[in-house]
């Protein structure tokens, strides 16, 4: 067997040799190999210590009322979940790829209806009269639907779930 | 793939169970507390951050997809929480605790061993010595050692956690420890 410190890469496997990662049969023969270099073997010495060193740092005991807090903040998340919920509820239970055909929906149905109000214009009256009939109240209110319409549809697109973080 | 058992814990906790949530807690508090204990060395900013790890679990549980191993995704949060309180350099340094010990504090015991006044200085200041040797290693590096030494994470969660290849684990793992072996080495 090569010797591993000829490159870092398997270098590398000394390293996980110290940390007991290795497969038996790899174990083995690394071991031969150690046996023999004083390199390989004070390598593996140094990283030994380095892995007691490190095993000395025990980590400081955990506040006895870490789940209490937990539970709380948990516990106000839920509040205020529930009361968006409630708030948002009549947008809620529809799901986005409904709101497409309910918007074509009412648009055809206002578009029915500025049909209809023009149909019942009495035929007698000057063209002149029938434009100024529809432009100021008919053309606001049609306009004023379709920015209704938006908004809702801005609504149920904003009602999207949260990324996973 | 099959399931491991804590996501099938955490699927049960998106379909509304609390104890599976709380199984989980317990479970997992420990590890995720000390892990962000030894990244940012500050107890109290520790839990804190683990405190928000938890509650991102939580919260994301109606949109959990078992997609990894859980305690991958869970690592995956907690090291993203803590290597931003570094960035920010929201925890209050290390090595600003340590200058803040006056000489009437007594050491730290080691209440097991009961060592002697002279012993327990000397463990205190070799203890001091690792916690100053892994606050010097770059984020990245420190939190692939703390997840490979202390957590036994596998090379392929480390690497997923910190969205890399797992040779680039290695060669994160391998410098970092070229480091302590510098450091520490002759503590032998």
């Amino acid at each position: 067997m090569n010797c591993p410190l000829e490159t870092r890469e398997n270098a590398a496997l000394l390293v996980s040799h110290a940390a007991r990662e290795l497969a038996p049969d790899m174990a083995v023969r690394l071991d031969r190999h150690v046996a023999q270099c004083a390199a390989c073997s004070q390598f593996i010495e140094r990283q030994q210590a380095v892995w007691e060193a490190l095993d000395r740092w025990r980590p400081e005991p955990i506040s006895p009322d870490f789940n209490r807090r937990l539970y709380a903040r948990i516990e106000e998340l839920d509040r205020q979940a529930s009361w968006w919920h409630r708030l948002t509820s009549p947008l809620r239970p529809m799901p986005a790829r409904h709101a497409m055909p309910i918007a074509a929906t009412a648009m055809l149905l206002l578009a029915a209806g500025v049909l209809m109000d023009r149909s019942r214009v009495p035929a007698a009256r000057p063209v002149q009269a029938q434009v100024e009939m529809l432009q100021p109240e008919q053309v606001e209110h049609a306009l004023d639907d379709m920015e209704t319409i938006r908004q809702f549809d801005r609504a149920m697109r904003s009602d999207s779930p949260d990324p996973k973080m | 793939m099959a399931l491991d058992y804590d996501a099938e814990l955490m699927l049960r906790v998106k379909e509304g169970d609390g104890a599976s949530f709380a199984v989980l807690l317990e479970k997992h508090r420990s590890s995720v507390i000390h892990f962000v204990y030894r990244m940012v060395q500050n107890q109290a900013v520790a839990e804190e951050l683990a405190q928000e790890v938890f509650l991102r679990v939580y919260r994301s549980r109606s949109t959990y997809e078992p997609t990894a191993k859980f305690t991958t995704w869970l690592f995956r949060i907690a090291t993203h929480l803590a290597l931003n309180s570094l960035r920010d350099g929201k925890n209050q340094r290390y090595e600003d605790r340590l200058d803040e010990q006056t000489e009437d504090q007594p050491a730290r015991q080691l209440a097991d061993r009961r060592p002697s006044v002279e012993q327990s200085m000397v463990l205190e200041a070799r203890l001091d010595e690792v916690r100053r040797a892994v606050a010097s290693l770059p984020a990245k590096q420190r939190a692939a050692v703390l997840m490979h030494k202390y957590e036994e994470l596998e090379y392929s969660q480390i690497a997923r956690v910190l969205n890399c290849s797992e040779s680039a684990v290695k060669s994160l793992l391998f410098r970092a420890y070229e480091t302590l072996r510098a450091r520490l080495a002759y503590m032998a």
